[in-house]
């Protein structure tokens, strides 16, 4: 690991102010689950380190009835907060299937969204590939079984954070602060694909700190997560998915669904949306939604099975916020 | 530069080896002469107190609080740290090593360059990704790894090979000296084509299982630290002795200069039998630096470079009569064991009789670290081929797989004898009862939901027979203590445990009464912990060690009682008179009567008090979603022998490990090479995936003990047929035959796909 220095930032603006323009040179670190993995694999080579775990580690209602949700806090704490899981059960689920109990005991809310992305070309330092400034993205005749099914690259990853797919779901907002100020992003906006960001994964600038997420008030919403793994521990998902369902009645009057794990940032399906508008919630308006939401994917040389996966996730994530049995 | 070429030698010799991994089961190699000797036997089973008994292991608390320093936390006075600087190519030329900037970098204090870009073969190039390049030794880890880093190093990336399948392929480009592929090896027994044409009913197929690494939890490594031009090495090894007489010999010094010390193990599963490179290499940094040096490997180059189970291919025919008689298998076969590595495993698995039978294999060779000996070689895969076929023979007959495999198993040539080696007629059935067999239905379950239940079964065979070369000492000291010492090392199984069992049994003494002392080439010589050998090879070795010391104190205690020493017996913590109990001494007032004079015996291995040949059968319930392709293992059942159980609940504990193992195999664990470097993509734990213990089923365990015939390993068997039965419980389950390992959603959902588009069935 290469060494570097280390700032303890005693608020945000120290943080903001330790952090610098270029890009990789002065990290934030709060749990140090990605970063410290990325540094010891010298794939991230910081000339500095701020320590942002002294920021907002709260979850507190705002005054519109919604839910602000500091960065600094912990999966656990997010996992376990009463009041988020009754508000937003999409939310806490995703939080709760992290990594293992150890990872969600450090790992923050702003580390997970901020994470890097898991393709193994990314992470080892043998494949110069464009996320790394080389030429070339090894996944396209490589070994692509976890890659994206969705987006025309030119990088393929998906995106790996658990809770970003339920914040769009959610329609959250992040409050980021930079040396300007602060601003207000919508989760839908925050994260990029790599035609316009190769290098990064959201619009979050080098000298920038996402500080807190804020979700709306959740209405009459139903929302769920429904995750698709292999292994039961220490697994990330194969697919994945978010929904939130305004309800009146039984009857769906608005929804928002999302994917996880099937694209370059969490994929919101239109198709998806309008398939379940103005529908009774049953099993067969969760299949076709599910089937329109897989309509148009792009799969790889050998992640094909995925479009499954991820249609079987959407299905099981609509009946699971319905309350119907997934299986 | 000799060294180098001794390296690639190793790799061919192991290919041959290889090729007699899987021995039949009633066909061991003669053994020496063994050293004559009064005929030996275990107590009588009535009088036995600790053999047999659910013994927990002695170093369990030290370990449970990290008390035992394995290899890894050994940390000596002014110890540096040693790192590697591994080929990023899978193929290549050196062209040229600059070890300059290293040795500039401030606590760097010994660089070494392990390739020679003038050299010849593979002295001058890279064969697979992470072939030691050079190495560095610093103050501490990270200024190692930064060192390492700064070596600069000119390739010329050559053409690699990634898979088997490009390995054998028209166009491949030449890349070993002696051909990509082996020449094809054939055996056979009768005439399979005739056989084919007699048979009612045909299978076939191709069966493949992948490359599985042995991931140890400690990885592989070593301290070295010398003393003029002693060195002792610390070494994480399953054979102290190989791996002092490795040493010595690169090193060319006397093998009485080095002394190797192995106190606790993280695990080596066949991986860490051979002697290592890196601790070689660790001990010339050590003697570079004139200070000790810890060399571990980190994660990534142990996935790399220190073994691999290679990954099989088989190409099925196989015949059976219409009254379910199995008449002929014949198999072309094939499979990468890396680098220059073999790939041998037999088909068909031999515990079924196949009258007619043919293999024709060929080892093909690719740019990957070379394969090692992996918890029973050639086993799992074999075994997964043959019980996945029997399995689809049995539906074409429309009869119960069991009952195939009950008319066709191996039993005792005369049917008048009983052959405790081969007891699959009697567990099967054993095991059918514990899951629930009787409610098994036929292949797929008509359940409706997406959620599938299934279940399957497999039977294994293995040696594990004790090494006429084992030695032991024990010593009896007039403080009535008792020393047992022998050169065997506990790789985690619990021989430490083992060796005070069979020394206090046999001195009637309680478990305190005696200290165990192993895993130091300061003992007389074991052998390595590798093909299930130890238990009967300690045991047994030990057992006269003590009765030999045991019978010097039956001498001077005779005198004092006015009996012959035959006549005693040592029990409960007594010396007594066999016939009159009463008459006697407590143990410490018979040691006292050495004086100031200890006894110290020797013992050789000896016949009568071990065994080999084990039998043993697993089954598996699963629970497959359909609509995901993700399998769940709800139960694994386990019927299995040993021979003489000596310690059940250490022996349990081998069964529980060898299951879950298996369980890896069957469902999660793939190297996998990028196809177009041939550089391995998933180096990790993260997608090198392990069952954690939310993926552990229920695992039921049966142990047969056979107390009268001594002890038999149990190390290999309980990993062989894990696999086998979860392939034939998913096909059980989703009604479609998924032919390849592992059974990940992707080929589970594959399979679904192609039977929905045309059938497999």
């Amino acid at each position: 690991m290469k060494s570097f220095a280390y700032v303890n930032a005693a608020g945000e603006k120290e943080a903001v102010a330790a952090l610098g323009p270029e890009r990789g040179r002065f990290l934030p670190l709060a749990g140090g689950m990605d970063l410290l993995a990325l540094m010891k694999d010298y794939i991230a080579q910081p000339d500095r380190l701020v320590n942002v775990k002294g920021l907002d580690r709260a979850i507190a209602r705002t005054p519109d009835g919604g839910l602000r949700i500091g960065a600094a806090v912990t999966l656990t704490q997010l996992a376990e907060s009463a009041e988020a899981r009754r508000m937003y059960p999409a939310m806490t689920d995703a939080a709760a299937e992290v990594g293992t109990p150890q990872i969600r005991n450090v790992g923050t809310v702003g580390g997970n969204i901020n994470q890097r992305p898991r393709c193994w070309y990314f992470r080892n330092e043998e494949f110069p590939c464009l996320k790394k400034g080389g030429s070339t993205c090894y996944a396209v005749d490589g070994e692509n079984q976890y890659h994206a099914i969705f987006g025309d690259g030119p990088c393929h990853i998906v995106h790996p954070s658990s809770l970003a797919v339920p914040s769009v779901a959610l329609n959250a907002k992040f409050r980021v602060v930079g040396p300007t100020g602060e601003r207000v992003v919508d989760a839908g906006e925050y994260f990029q694909m790599p035609d316009r960001n190769l290098f990064g994964e959201t619009v979050l600038a080098p000298n920038e700190l996402l500080t807190h997420v804020m979700l709306p008030p959740p209405g009459a919403a139903r929302t769920a997560t429904y995750e698709v793994r292999f292994k039961q521990s220490h697994d990330w998902p194969l697919a994945f998915a978010s929904v939130a369902l305004s309800m009146s009645g039984d009857t769906v009057r608005g929804a928002r669904v999302v994917m996880g794990a099937v694209a370059p940032i969490p994929w919101r399906s239109p198709a998806a949306e309008a398939a379940l508008t103005g529908k009774r919630l049953t099993e067969e308006a969760a299949m076709t939604a599910a089937d329109a939401a897989v309509q148009g994917a792009k799969p790889m040389t050998l992640n094909s099975y995925k479009v499954q996966i991820a249609r079987t996730a959407v299905k099981r994530a609509i009946m699971k916020a319905a309350g119907l049995k997934t299986v | 530069m000799a060294r180098r070429r001794k390296k690639l030698e190793a790799g061919s010799w192991k290919l041959e080896a290889g090729t007699q991994q899987q021995p039949p089961p009633a066909a061991q190699a003669a053994p020496p002469p063994a050293p004559q000797g009064p005929p030996r036997n275990w107590p009588p089973v009535a009088d036995r107190t600790l053999i047999g008994k659910s013994i927990k292991r002695l170093d369990g608390p030290d370990k449970a609080q990290g008390k035992a320093k394995y290899t890894y936390d050994i940390i000596r006075p002014g110890m540096l740290y040693g790192r590697l600087l591994g080929s990023p190519h899978a193929h290549a030329r050196i062209k040229g090593i600059d070890l300059s900037a290293a040795e500039k970098l401030a606590g760097v204090k010994a660089v070494l360059a392990l390739k020679d870009p003038a050299g010849e073969g593979a002295n001058g190039k890279a064969f697979y990704q992470g072939d030691e390049i050079a190495a560095v030794a610093a103050t501490t880890e990270e200024i190692a790894e930064d060192a390492v880093r700064l070596i600069k190093v000119e390739y010329e990336p050559l053409q690699a090979l990634a898979t088997a399948a490009q390995a054998m392929s028209a166009d491949a480009p030449a890349v070993f000296p002696k051909g990509n592929v082996s020449q094809q090896s054939l055996q056979q027994e009768g005439d399979v084509e005739a056989a084919l044409k007699s048979a009612a009913h045909i299978v076939e197929g191709t069966y493949s299982t992948q490359v599985q690494t042995h991931t140890s939890l400690e990885t592989h490594g070593g301290i070295c630290e010398w003393e003029g031009e002693k060195l002792t090495a610390w070494v994480s090894t399953q054979a102290v002795h190989g791996a002092r007489d490795g040493i010595a010999g690169s090193l060319k010094i006397p093998q009485t200069n080095v002394r190797v010390i192995t106190d606790y193990m993280g695990g080596g599963f066949g991986s860490k039998l051979g002697f290592d490179y890196q601790v070689v290499v660790c001990a010339r940094l050590a003697k570079l630096a004139n200070a000790p040096v810890k060399l571990m490997l980190n994660r990534k180059e142990e996935h790399l470079v220190t073994g691999n189970r290679p990954s099989a291919y088989a190409k099925v025919r196989a015949g059976v009569d219409a009254k379910g008689k199995l008449v002929a298998f014949d198999a072309e076969t094939w499979g990468t064991g890396g680098a220059g590595a073999g790939a041998a495993f037999r088909v068909p698995y031999p515990i079924y009789v196949f009258p007619s039978r043919r293999q024709r294999h060929r080892d093909a060779y690719t740019n990957a670290g070379p394969q090692r000996a992996f918890r029973a070689p050639g086993h799992p895969q074999a075994s997964f081929i043959t019980e996945v076929v029997l399995d689809e023979l049995a539906d074409k007959l429309r009869l119960d797989p069991l009952e195939l495999r009950m008319r066709n198993v191996l039993s005792a040539t005369d049917p008048s004898q009983e052959d405790p080696s081969r007891q699959w007629r009697k567990y099967f059935p054993m095991g059918a009862e514990k899951i629930g067999w009787s409610k098994r239905h036929p292949t797929g379950d008509p359940a409706s939901g997406p959620i599938k239940r299934g279940m399957g079964c497999a039977g294994n065979t293995w040696g594990g027979a004790g090494s006429r070369a084992t030695r032991a000492n024990c010593q009896i000291l007039p403080d009535g203590s008792v020393l047992a010492r022998i050169g065997t090392q506990d790789i985690g199984t619990g021989t430490r445990t083992l060796v005070a069992i069979v020394a206090a049994e046999t001195m009637g003494l309680p478990l305190t009464g005696v200290k165990a002392e192993i895993g130091d080439t300061n003992y007389p010589f074991a052998p390595g912990s590798g093909g299930s050998v130890t238990v009967a090879s300690v045991s047994a070795t030990m057992r006269i060690a003590c009765e030999n010391a045991r019978d010097e104190l039956f001498a001077k205690v005779a005198p004092a009682l006015g009996v012959e020493p035959s006549a005693l017996a040592a029990k409960d913590g007594r010396i007594q008179v066999k016939d009159a109990p009463s008459k006697g001494m407590t143990w410490r007032e018979a040691c006292k009567l050495l004086g100031v004079q200890p006894i110290s015996a020797d013992g050789a291995f000896g016949p009568g008090l071990s065994s080999t040949g084990t039998s043993g059968v697993q089954f598996a319930d699963v629970e497959v979603d359909i609509e995901t392709g993700v399998t769940r293992v709800k139960r694994i059942v386990c019927v299995q022998d040993c021979g003489t159980i000596m310690d059940k609940l250490t022996a349990e504990s081998q069964v529980y490990g060898g299951i879950i193992m298996g369980l890896g195999f069957a469902l999660y664990e793939n190297r996998i090479l990028d196809r177009n470097t041939a550089r391995m993509v998933n180096p990790n734990m993260e997608w090198y995936l392990l069952p954690g213990m939310s993926d552990i089923p229920e695992i039921d365990i049966t142990l047969v003990d056979q107390p009268d015939r001594g002890p038999v390993g149990l190390g290999e068997p309980p990993v062989i047929s894990t696999a086998a039965a979860v392939a034939n419980a998913v096909a059980n389950a989703i009604g479609v035959r998924v032919r390849k390992l592992p059974l990940s959603p992707d080929a589970i959902l594959q399979a679904l796909n192609e039977e929905r588009t045309g059938g497999t069935l």
